[in-house]
């Protein structure tokens, strides 16, 4: 039976990439819409 | 409450359960024999992707409608759902690449499914720089619809690129004619991040058109 492969550094990665992207996007969001 | 405090709620719910997804995806949900850990990136890449390609059917139909009704609602809704939609279609393309290095080998390849992405991507961005080009509001709304138009048929062409030409990228698992092809488990946590993409999209579209509703009225002053 082959083992299965050891590449959770990528898993970690793409699972930070994605909150850091939307939170971003929150943050420009909250940033433009309490603009004066 | 304001429709842009209702946006940051919704949005913020969301992430919220975006946790939940994480937490079910890592500890609840099986790893993947032949991909190993990195097969879980599938729960964030497919509902990014899939809530990409409906943000711009509805720009497209946004866009369809608002040439026979001329009603701004419209073309503030689709330059929300296009900007929310570029966000998403950075997500995809940035964990398909993190994806594909140790499963197929390589960062990209310039196949159709993902060329036509990027392209798509590009499209979004060029939709975003025509809008802000254009001062008049009545034609900035006509060339958007019409661009947005454009952009619903990049998406049903790479929705079929996988079945027209040659490519690394797998089938389609979920969206076919047919039963899913993944187990229950793997299913029912990609649905879970399906929904809370969708409530993400939610939130972050009224928060959108909260600001061009606001800049419309000041527009008018």
């Amino acid at each position: 039976m082959s083992e299965v492969p050891r590449n959770a550094a990528y898993l970690v990665a793409a699972y930070i990439v994605v909150p850091v992207i939307l939170l971003a996007y929150a943050l420009s969001l909250y940033r433009r819409s309490t603009r004066p | 409450m304001s429709l842009a405090q209702k946006g940051r709620r919704v949005a913020l719910a969301g992430l919220l359960l975006l946790g939940g997804v994480y937490v079910r995806a890592l500890a609840f949900t099986p790893v993947e024999r032949f991909q190993g850990p990195a097969q879980k990136i599938f729960y964030l890449h497919v509902p990014a992707a899939v809530t990409t390609e409906l943000a711009v059917i509805l720009v497209g139909l946004a866009g369809v409608f608002f040439l026979f009704l001329k009603d701004p609602r419209l073309d503030r809704f689709a330059e929300a759902s296009a900007e929310v939609g570029t966000v998403f279609a950075a997500i995809v393309l940035t964990t398909g690449p993190i994806w594909g290095k140790p499963i197929w080998g390589t960062w990209w390849t310039w196949d159709a499914r993902l060329t036509s992405t990027l392209f798509l991507f590009f499209l979004l961005i060029s939709y975003h720089v025509l809008r802000g080009a254009v001062t008049d509001a009545g034609l900035r709304a006509r060339y958007g619809a019409v661009l947005g138009i454009c952009a619903v048929v990049l998406v049903g062409f790479i929705h079929l690129s996988v079945y027209l030409f040659p490519t690394l990228h797998p089938q389609p698992i979920v969206l076919r004619p047919g039963k899913p092809g993944v187990p229950p488990e793997m299913l029912v946590t990609l649905l879970m991040s399906f929904g809370v993409f969708l409530v993400l999209y939610v939130g972050f579209v009224m928060q959108r058109y909260a600001i061009a509703l606001r800049r419309d009225a000041s527009a008018h002053v």
